[in-house]
């Protein structure tokens, strides 16, 4: 079992910026993105998605699988809301609607701004993804506790943050170890249970042992944190992190990004806009 | 100094220290690991049950409220980073998940004069923090991946909700019934 962090892009443009950058610069593209329904602009944010990501030079046939995941979870988001939405899009009324044709039982009417709108989810989505895929691939693991900690979180949970990813690739040796364990005694964790009770019971014995284990054997590492009197100053970093000229240029690009489309949303140019071709579709 | 939450007064429940630090940073770890294990809910196109939510409420109720909402917080973030999602993407659903790991602590506490047994407690309190802590999950709204409140609450609070109560009620009083013994030995 591997779950160790992938540092994919290693060495790349993106992965020698300062980590702080990537956090940063995620949670501007969001805000920025989340305000947009505009597809034309939207296209303007996507492609500056595409470029921050392609910059990070993460393999693809390494991430196909996680791409997989996130298409299928945005599919699903996207088909289920224009469903549960009934043609209720953003502020447009019934009669604003250009309609194809109703789906049958439910009734929900696919027209040309339910079209849109759905494309416009998935641009958003994978904008939003495309920009935090770096920080799972192009930060180094070791380096997630001082950004954090330089991004003002208090330092025992940043130190927290650090322990947990040095424990994740040991408690997974530890649950494969268990997995064999209860394997050779005739548990076959792949042989699930009858209903959802009967597939509880079948990870209790794989869960519980794991997990009793691991806060046991946590004793050492807090024992080893008393002894060098953790917790009774302030702590500091072995790695050190400095913003450089284009860590600078980079989040000013950003800021600028998300007061620009404030701004624009602010006006009312933001909003859902239904290409032409769809509408003639409609007839 | 005693480990649990049953155990703690008002005022060591928000002490950090380096046990804390440590079973904090275990929990999320252990939740970020046993996250692959999951599996549909028969009968329902996306309730899924994920067994590994019972230890953000476990670690909440058995180690206090700050161990609760830094497992499901950083739990569920590295789950999703692990699993190709990214760290930050969908860091509401972490808030959520951080949410009733705080509560379940926050409950083991206050609601531990009214029930005395405390598997029965674990159950309680685990579930209550779910039904409350994902309350949190409404902001898909405000992100944008729930187009309004009927799709945020069938499409999201209400499948999220059924299996995480599921799998807290359940294995959370399990886990507590096999740590208990295990701390006494301990003499923590």
């Amino acid at each position: 079992m591997n779950v160790a962090p992938r540092y994919l892009g290693r060495g790349s443009w993106l992965a020698r910026r300062d980590p702080r950058l990537l956090v940063i610069g995620l949670a501007l593209f969001v805000f920025t993105v989340i305000q947009v329904w505009d597809l034309r602009i939207l296209a303007g944010l996507a492609v500056v998605a595409y470029l921050y990501y392609r910059s990070a030079r993460i393999p693809f046939n390494q991430v196909r699988l996680n791409w997989g995941y996130v298409l299928f979870f945005v599919s699903f988001v996207v088909v289920t809301n224009t469903l549960i939405t009934g043609g209720e899009l953003r502020g447009l009324g019934a009669a604003d609607l250009h309609v194809y044709f109703r789906l049958p039982l439910i009734g929900t009417p696919i027209s040309a701004e339910s079209i849109t709108y759905a494309i416009v989810q998935y641009v958003r989505f994978l904008s939003m993804a495309a920009v935090g895929f770096p920080i799972a691939f192009a930060v180094a693991p070791g380096d997630i506790g001082p950004t954090f900690a330089r991004l003002k979180v208090p330092y025992k949970f940043a130190y927290a943050l650090d322990l947990t990813l040095r424990f994740v690739p040991s408690l997974a040796a530890d649950m494969q170890t268990t997995i064999d364990a209860q394997r050779v005694r005739g548990y076959e964790w792949e042989k699930i249970g009858r209903g959802p009770i009967g597939k509880l019971r079948r990870t209790i014995p794989l869960i519980v042992p794991v997990t009793i284990n691991a806060i046991v054997g946590a004793e050492d590492t807090i024992d080893a944190m008393d002894l060098r009197a953790f917790g009774t100053g302030r702590r500091t970093w072995l790695r050190e992190l400095a913003f450089d000229r284009t860590d600078v240029l980079v989040l000013i690009g950003f800021s600028l990004l998300l007061v620009a489309t404030t701004v624009l949303s602010q006006t009312g140019h933001t909003r859902l806009w239904v290409p032409q071709p769809l509408i003639d579709l409609a007839g | 100094m005693s480990t649990t939450a049953i155990g703690r007064d008002e005022s060591t429940m928000w002490e950090v220290t380096s046990r804390t630090v440590v079973y904090a940073a275990i929990g999320a770890a252990l939740y970020a690991v046993t996250a692959q294990f999951s599996f549909l809910l028969p009968g329902t196109a996306n309730v899924s049950l994920r067994p590994s939510f019972a230890l953000v409420t476990f670690f909440g109720f058995a180690f206090g409220p700050l161990v609760g909402l830094f497992v499901g917080l950083v739990g569920n973030a590295i789950a999703d980073w692990l699993s190709g999602w990214g760290l930050l993407t969908s860091w509401n659903w972490s808030v959520a998940n951080g949410l009733a790991g705080l509560l379940a602590g926050i409950l083991a506490y206050s609601l531990r004069d009214m029930i005395r047994n405390r598997l029965l407690l674990a159950a309680v309190a685990s579930a209550l923090a779910v039904i409350v802590g994902f309350i949190f999950v409404f902001t898909d709204m405000w992100l944008g991946t729930a187009d309004s409140f009927s799709a945020a609450l069938a499409d999201n609070y209400l499948p999220v909700v059924i299996s995480n109560v599921i799998v807290a009620a359940i294995l959370t009083p399990i886990l507590v019934a096999a740590w208990e013994p295990v701390r006494e030995s301990m003499g923590r």
